[in-house]
């Protein structure tokens, strides 16, 4: 072998948004015919790395070389000059253009080339597209396909895949993976970022890891094993205090009343699901992203449409409540996107909290119960604030979701559906929620707990029903919960349920 | 944030003293309270209607069919009394209905069916002023100098005074408390701004933002409604052509105002300062000789300015805001 | 979901078919509206707002508005047509209008992507601008006098047919095959459907944003020249709620207004549609005051209907999507 090329060298990136430091200096190379892997849990900042080597962002501290240049006023125009190439996780397609036009679309070379070379290598992955539908007729997965191949047809030196597997099939991904082989021999360096640890030993020739924006692991992939891997993602053990204080308990079922009992449940992404929910329980809803998790507590909530099947809060039918209603009823639903569906950015810190509560009152606004409620939940939940008028985006992800938190409280819920509640908070605001879970529990305050992050379903649920490709088949009791029985269970192979897959 | 806005509207009221020092000193007349108050006479219903356009803005709409509804409201005040033979005052009720069945015409197209805004209430517009076109054509009207001979009462409406004060300016300030209590101390208002800043967290915290929406409309054409009666009432005929030239004046009072074109920021106080503003400056230039065509490079220079002076320092933020919701979404379609 | 894609192919075609459907039905009314006369004369009148109409879908597809083009139409045509009256050269008399027209849409533009002023109020403030320097410009009189040879540029024909019809016809397909085919053409369309996506292939946005506007400020000084070509003298008053009317037929002919989605052939037809429901209301011997009432009336259906089967083919994507994820999935289950 030759001297191999170094691509790209990233020197100590820093990245702060919004007074929430993701990246703490991170450095990183890749030379030509290198696959690297990079593994990070949610939030360590994997994506907002990718964005600076793009050029979409601009890093705070640090320096961007490519091909020995040390480059200043980096922008997504050079990058792609000097064939640096992201397949975004998030497809970004031209919803209204046919597939056809979304590949030549930006492009240098002649559009008769391009189609040609784009067929050819369609061809060669084994994929099956007409390229004269319209994008915004593709399913994600096939977005993503379209978006790998129109970073392949642009000879990228370095082509940075996102998650690309995550909404692939078993085969599709093979295909890729046989791809990947071959633009590695072709002298490309990849930079592949994943969740999934085997894919990082099928696939890559180095391995790193991110967590809470500072590589903690980096080297030859022949140098690891699987199991330093997961020591690298897990929290060091000064962060780690009072993780397992977290007090569960099987509640007595026959005692305990019934919340909230769901029966046959069908709607758009999910069917025939049945769970209960006792009072002062924490129920975990488990399952791979996509599997339907989000849809059913929404169609609970009253955001979507239940086609069949029963909803019954305290032997009250709630099946076809608007969200209104619901609310009304004691159901409280933490969203799973904060910013989308969950915070008023520009609105103050008490007014996103009051956002609900002030329905209770006449037709006029009380600023001194405003005050009241506001002060009164800043402290029950420790949420560290300036002063309440402080527009909610001035703080940090973790002091955004108590808020949300603080919401929904105010209206006195029986029953919590917390949908991701930790996602893209740093360390210390996580533990704070998961404290706060445990305190509501033992107030009596029944929680649904939808999480992606295994660790954190697996230390604050009860129990756990795991939803697997929009079905419910397992529930795991408290004796049951392990890591391995929840993965094994979201996968579809728990005992029992093999015949499904 | 919200410190921010008193102190643009502070700034709002220094302009107003200084545009009424330096008018005053070209032409002392100025100075005279009288011809002050009688100039809300030539602003009022551009006023009155961008008080609700604020409404309609802050959720993150627009409204440019006002003018067109003053134009319909004002002729079917006229045919309703001065051709059908109506009591006035049953007239004027009607037409102000028609204002609001325009508005919620406008806002269930623009909340429920999810059309633009700015398609609906262009089409509104063209629709509108059509509808009163026809009005005229069909009662035989004649369209260029429009229906008059309405009785003193209702002329009075708009030209009468109360203790030496024109009416106007009492329904200026009416309506400005009205709308001021409405937006900014009723559980409906704060609804509204909820709405403008993110439906979906809205829509999540069981609020029924179409209704929301759909309201604002109606308000906004219940005031363009009474901006044609008065406008009917001050000018002493009905006409199609009322409020033709409005859409301009309605959006600088609002945008100058300092309500935010984007939606969820913003308030009335601004935009009553912003009219008077306007208003003023007309006035000011006028008396000093200038001609009326002239004005409008004055108040277009003004609207774009003061965009531009507002939107530098909301530019910052909003990036970051851009920047924080791609952060998060980036997981979200995974679900 | 073949039926969406077939939807969306065929904007353009269902605005002609409207057309068509326009003509035959006041056809069978009235068959004096189906000559050849007629049509080249709705297509003569048409001609003004067809080229108003391709500039802004320039703008529109980007996802911005320009209000300002009856601004732009008016001063240029002013400032030209004095030039013109006071003995100055044809040749000469375009080249101002179409750099009058330029700088605006560049002061436009630049305000939009450098100032980040909402593009509506931007051009909105353009447009009074526009007008007041007319004014001013102008002395508040009318243009009058215009010289006979350029009014005559409006009336000369080509094997029979106006020649400004045809070189405006062959302008617009001659654009359009720009905005579909070529690579830069497709930057337009690219920002407005998507401009996160546009900025990742490294489309530079704001330049083409900019570059939008001064084609609309181009085309709508040119209309400028074809209205004082035609009509013959240039009020102060004129191009006067145009823009409106452009929007709206640009909106008709399948523009949309969050941008993306749209053709100049569209728009084109759209600005027919608009100045044509003028003199099928002759036809059917309809009071002209009808007009605007009608024009917003099917302005207002047909988009709402438009959005309608859209949502609704939307919506029933995005089930079909969620529903593949779904286990042993049975439709009607």
């Amino acid at each position: 072998m030759g001297e191999t090329k170094r691509l790209v060298k990233l020197d100590h990136i820093q990245k702060t948004f919004n007074q929430n430091k993701v990246l703490k200096g991170v450095s990183l190379e890749i030379n030509q015919s290198e696959v690297i892997s990079i593994i990070g849990g949610n939030g360590a900042g994997k994506s907002t790395l990718m964005k600076i080597l793009t050029g979409v962002y601009k890093a705070d501290e640090g320096s961007i070389e490519i091909n020995g240049d040390k480059l200043t006023n980096y922008n997504p125009s050079i990058a792609h000059d000097k064939g640096i190439y992201l397949v975004p996780q998030e497809p970004l397609l031209f919803p209204n253009m046919t597939i056809e036009q979304n590949l030549t679309i930006g492009f240098h070379k002649k559009k008769q080339e391009v189609r040609e070379a784009a067929k050819k290598l369609i061809e060669q992955l084994g994929w099956n597209f007409d390229l004269s539908r319209y994008a915004i007729s593709l399913s994600i997965a096939e977005q993503q396909q379209v978006e790998i191949i129109k970073g392949l047809l642009r000879d990228s030196k370095v082509l940075i895949l996102d998650e690309p597997t995550s909404s692939l099939t078993f085969a599709e991904t093979e295909s890729l993976f046989k791809l990947i082989e071959q633009l590695k021999n072709a002298g490309v360096g990849i930079i592949y970022i994943t969740h999934r640890l085997d894919e990082v030993f099928q696939i890559s020739t180095h391995a790193v890891i991110l967590r809470d924006g500072k590589v903690t692991l980096k080297g030859k992939i022949n140098e690891f094993t699987k199991e330093m891997l997961i020591q690298g993602l897990l929290p060091m053990d000064s962060e780690k205090d009072g993780s397992h204080s977290y007090e569960k308990c099987s509640v007595d079922r026959m005692k305990e009343e019934k919340i909230l009992r769901v029966q046959d449940l069908c709607g758009d992404g999910f069917k025939n699901i049945s769970f209960d929910v006792f009072k002062g329980e924490v129920v975990g809803v488990a399952g791979l992203l996509g599997a339907g998790r989000t849809e059913i507590a929404e169609a609970i909530y009253g955001i979507t449409q239940v086609k069949s099947g029963k909803v019954i809060l305290n032997g009250k039918d709630i099946t076809h409540f608007r969200v209104k209603e619901t609310i009304e009823s004691g159901i409280a639903y933490i969203p799973e996107d904060r910013f989308l569906n969950g915070i008023f950015s520009i609105s103050s810190i008490s007014s996103n909290m009051t956002a609900q509560v002030i329905k209770k009152q006449k037709y006029f606004i009380d600023k001194q119960f405003e005050k009241k409620i506001t002060d009164e939940y800043v402290s029950r939940l420790s949420i560290k604030i300036g002063s309440q008028d402080d527009e909610i985006r001035s703080l940090s992800g973790g002091n955004q979701q108590k808020v949300v938190i603080a919401r929904i409280l105010s209206m006195n819920p029986q029953l919590i559906i917390m949908d991701e509640p930790t996602r893209g908070i740093d360390a210390a605001a996580r533990s704070d929620i998961y404290n706060i879970i445990t305190q509501l529990k033992e107030q009596g305050y029944s929680i649904l707990l939808i999480s992606s992050d295994l660790e954190e379903i697996e230390r604050i649920s009860d129990r756990i029903y795991v939803i697997y490709r929009g079905t419910c088949n397992v529930c795991l009791d408290l004796e049951e919960i392990n890591a391995t029985n929840v993965m094994r269970a979201a996968f579809g192979t728990y005992k029992g349920s093999e015949n499904y897959v | 944030m919200l410190k921010k806005i008193p102190k643009w509207n502070l700034v709002l009221f220094l302009i107003l003293i200084a545009e009424m020092i330096i008018f005053g000193l070209m032409n002392p007349r100025f100075w005279n309270i009288n011809v002050l108050l009688n100039s809300f006479n030539d602003f009022i219903g551009i006023a009155i209607i961008a008080f609700f356009v604020t409404f309609v803005i802050i959720t993150g709409g627009i409204d440019i069919s006002g003018g067109a509804i003053i134009g319909l409201t004002s002729v079917v005040v006229g045919i309703l009394s001065q051709v059908a033979g109506l009591n006035i005052w049953v007239a004027v009720f009607l037409a102000i209905v028609v204002g609001g069945l325009c508005g919620l015409l406008n806002g269930i197209l623009i909340a429920y069916a999810k059309v633009q805004a700015m398609v609906i209430t262009l089409g509104g517009m063209l629709l509108y002023s059509g509808v009163a076109l026809v009005l005229v054509g069909v009662s035989g009207a004649s369209t260029y100098e429009g229906i008059s001979g309405f009785s003193q009462g209702f002329i009075n409406l708009a030209n009468g005074k109360l203790f030496g004060i024109p009416h106007s300016v009492f329904i200026f300030f009416a309506l400005l408390l009205f709308a001021y209590i409405l937006l900014h101390r009723t559980r409906y208002g704060r609804y509204i701004y909820l709405t403008g800043i993110n439906q979906n967290s809205a829509e999540y915290s069981g609020i029924d933002t179409r209704k929301i929406i759909t309201s604002t409309y109606v308000l906004s054409g219940l005031s363009a409604g009474v901006a044609g009666v008065i406008l009917t009432s001050y000018l002493g005929s009905a006409r199609a052509d009322f409020g033709a030239e409005y859409l301009m004046p309605i959006l600088t009072a609002v945008v100058l105002g300092g309500t935010l074109i984007t939606g969820g920021k913003g308030g009335v106080i601004g935009t009553a300062l912003a009219s008077i503003i306007v208003g003023f400056l007309k006035l000011g230039l006028q008396m000093g000789g200038i001609q009326t065509q002239y004005i409008g490079l004055a108040t277009g220079l003004l609207l774009i300015i003061s965009v531009a002076f507002l939107g530098v320092p909301e530019f910052k933020s909003n990036v970051k805001r851009l920047v924080t919701i791609k952060k998060d979404r980036g997981g979200k379609l995974n679900a | 979901m073949s039926r969406l894609i077939s939807l969306a192919k065929h904007r353009e075609i269902r605005t002609v078919i409207f057309l068509i459907l326009l003509f035959l039905i006041v056809g069978i009314v009235n068959p004096d509206f189906v000559t050849v006369a007629n049509i080249e004369n709705a297509v003569k009148n048409s001609l003004l707002y067809i080229v108003l109409a391709a500039g802004i879908t320039f703008v529109l597809l980007t996802g911005e508005i320009d209000i300002s083009v009856g601004g732009i139409l008016g001063l240029s045509a002013a400032v030209s047509g004095m030039f013109l009256r006071d003995g100055g050269s044809i040749f000469l008399a375009i080249l101002i209008a179409i750099v009058i027209g330029g700088v605006i849409g560049l002061i436009n533009g630049l305000g939009v992507t450098k100032l980040r002023i909402s593009s509506f109020i931007m051009t909105l403030g353009m447009l009074e601008i526009a007008r007041v320097v007319q004014v001013i410009y102008t002395n508040g009189k009318w243009v009058e006098n215009l010289p006979k040879t350029f009014k005559e540029i409006s009336q000369s024909s080509i094997l029979g047919i106006n020649t400004l019809g045809v070189i405006v016809i062959i302008a617009v397909i001659l654009i359009h095959f720009f905005l579909v085919n070529s690579r830069k053409g497709r930057y337009f369309a690219a920002i407005g459907d998507n401009q996160d996506g546009a900025v990742l292939i490294g489309i530079p946005v704001k330049r083409y944003k900019v570059f939008a506007f001064v084609i609309s400020g181009i085309c709508a000084a040119v209309a400028g020249l074809i209205f004082a070509s035609q009509i013959g003298f240039i009020s102060t008053t004129a191009g006067i709620g145009i823009e409106m009317t452009v929007i709206a037929a640009a909106v008709l002919g399948g523009v949309s207004l969050s941008g993306g989605i749209g053709s100049v052939i569209g728009a084109s037809v759209g600005a027919i549609i608009m100045s044509s429901i003028n003199s099928a209301l002759v036809f059917l011997k309809v009071p002209a005051f009808w007009n605007s009432a009608i024009s917003g009336l099917l302005l207002i259906l047909i988009v709402v209907a438009d959005v309608l089967i859209v949502r609704r083919a939307n919506k029933k994507a995005n089930k079909e999507r969620l529903n593949a994820r779904v286990l042993n999935y049975q439709e009607g289950a």
